[in-house]
């Protein structure tokens, strides 16, 4: 059989999710599946993945540094880091064999800078981090959501909605890279004061996750800040993925019904997220 | 040298007697088994400088050369009573020269489960006393039964004849065999169904056949001669792994990914 693909698969009935009976091969054949709506997000970008190679009963590491053994193949990013205090070598993950060979690694969280290397400064999209403070939860992340959409739309950028994976919702809209991470943190942070006012369920201040509202974690539009890619699992125990959603699928919307099963059958609600790009 | 050509036995490496009562019969031993799989040296990658091994202190890492090598038994955890060569080859037994037959016995009648290994017997300057022991138990298919001390171990063993030479094989102790009625699992099997077992009968029997052993060869060992082969005429290897059903579905999967993104 002629080989499809660089990588040599191993361990591949290993569980790494055992509550949802889940093993490495079908977390690989979900990454082959959602490869092409995902590669579109991951080109060109400093990964930070969450690997778990015993599973997620386990305790997973981060991994910035490429690790040992990386194939040469495989793109790397070579910089210095401020968190690390010392020169990493990224991966870059611009082809389908980078994400095979990151998913054998049980690498099962990726996650994305909203910027990318050829210009860290300049970030190609701003983020809008739903994240509900219980008691409060989906349907009012929901609505804040829709504000902030309709904001956005006031300023001309086309806003895309996704699960984060776990409780909370994330906003995205694609930029022209003429904007810096300061000028979109400003901006987010001025959204969520805005609403602050107009709801009274939104709490916009650094940290300060107040509950019952739905807190907007406007920092997370900074350089060394990462984002759960679109279409990347999380490290829950039922396997859930961080999943691109249409705005009307926003009602009665049950985060935990996307599993690594059913997410690749999915319409892509995120068809020509990269044709319009707007500016702030 | 092909599986089927078999090695000449080289030069023995024991001399000594075999004693039948008065009798003794000057004898050589040599090796008849000897292991056929390749065996690699190692070397250092970079240079493929072989390597040799050293003695290291566990505590001190100093160098320690055999002249300051001494045996040690632990009687406690870190706890030692040191013996030296000397005091060893003091209490070797007798059997470490002269190996003396207790009794004869019918060869088939002893258990093969406890057949260690076999050397080849030879007769050492005189060949009467040795071709007269041999056409012996040759004709009445009986093999003598001593013991034989070889290194630091004594073996009880067998003397009889085979393909034309007398053989020395070494047997276990039956407490050096553990015992495969003590393990749970077996003890604890349920008895098969009339039916069940009429059903493998049937099994077996269409499988019965006479047994070769030339039927089998060491297939890794062809493989590592093939590699060896190909890596003398400077190919390179594709290391093709045996390919399982889970990774049948991920090529599968694969394909129609890659078929997709050729479209866009």
């Amino acid at each position: 059989m002629e080989r499809l693909t660089r990588v040599s698969f191993t361990n591949l009935e290993k569980v790494l999710y055992p509550a949802a009976r889940v093993r490495k091969l079908d977390i690989i054949k979900y990454y082959i599946r959602v490869a092409p709506r995902m590669l579109p997000f991951l080109e060109g970008r400093a990964l930070v993945v969450n690997r778990f190679p015993d599973g997620v009963m386990e305790e997973g590491f981060y991994g910035k540094d490429a690790p040992q053994g990386t194939p040469d193949w495989v793109r790397l990013y070579h910089t210095y880091s401020e968190t690390a205090k010392r020169e990493l070598d990224y991966v870059v993950c611009d082809d389908l064999d980078t994400l095979l060979w990151l998913a054998n690694l049980a690498a099962l969280e990726l996650h994305i800078p909203l910027a990318r290397v050829d210009n860290p400064d300049y970030p190609d999209m701003i983020l809008f981090d739903l994240d509900p403070q219980p008691p409060t939860g989906m349907t009012e992340a929901a609505t804040v959501a829709r504000l902030i959409n309709s904001k956005l739309e006031e300023r001309g950028l086309n806003a895309w909605v996704k699960t984060s994976g776990k409780r909370g919702l994330h906003i995205v809209a694609p930029l022209d890279r003429r904007n810096t991470f300061d000028e979109t943190r400003a901006y987010a942070h001025e959204v969520g004061i805005e609403l602050a006012n107009e709801t009274g369920i939104v709490s916009s201040e650094k940290g300060q996750k107040k509950p019952g509202t739905i807190y907007i974690d406007y920092p997370q539009n900074g350089h060394s800040r990462t984002m759960a890619c679109p279409y990347s699992l999380r490290a829950i125990a039922t396997a859930t993925a961080s999943v691109p959603l249409s705005w009307n699928e926003l009602d009665g919307l049950d985060p935990s019904r996307f599993t690594v099963s059913n997410v690749p059958e999915k319409c892509d609600p995120w068809r020509g997220f990269w044709k319009k790009l707007g500016k702030l | 040298m092909s599986d089927d050509e078999v090695s000449p036995p080289g030069r023995s490496f024991w001399s000594g007697t075999v004693s039948i009562g008065l009798v003794n019969v000057p004898v050589k031993l040599y090796t008849m088994i000897r292991d056929q799989s390749y065996s690699f040296h190692f070397l250092r990658k970079r240079d493929g400088c072989p390597l040799r091994y050293q003695r290291v202190c566990t505590f001190d890492k100093e160098v320690v050369e055999w002249g300051d090598v001494a045996r040690g038994y632990e009687v406690q955890k870190g706890e030692f009573i040191t013996l030296s060569k000397e005091e060893l080859d003091a209490i070797r037994p007798e059997s470490d020269r002269r190996i003396k037959i207790d009794k004869f016995v019918h060869y088939l009648g002893v258990d093969p489960l406890y057949f260690q290994s076999s050397y080849i017997l030879g007769p050492d300057k005189s060949g009467d006393a040795y071709g007269l022991l041999f056409a012996t138990l040759k004709k009445k298919g009986m093999a003598g039964v001593g013991r034989y001390t070889m290194r630091t171990k004594e073996y009880p063993v067998l003397i009889h004849a085979y393909r034309g030479a007398l053989i020395l094989t070494t047997l276990r102790y039956p407490n050096e065999v553990i015992d495969p009625g003590t393990i749970k699992d077996i003890k604890e099997l349920k008895e098969p169904s009339k039916k069940e077992l009429e059903l493998a009968e049937k099994i077996l029997d269409n499988l019965t056949g006479d047994f070769d052993i030339r039927d089998y060869k060491d297939t890794y060992r062809e493989n590592v001669e093939k590699l060896i082969k190909l890596k003398l005429k400077g190919e390179t290897i594709k290391v093709e792994r045996p390919e399982t059903e889970e990774v049948k579905e991920l090529m599968v999967a694969l394909e129609q990914t890659l078929q997709q993104m050729k479209k866009r």
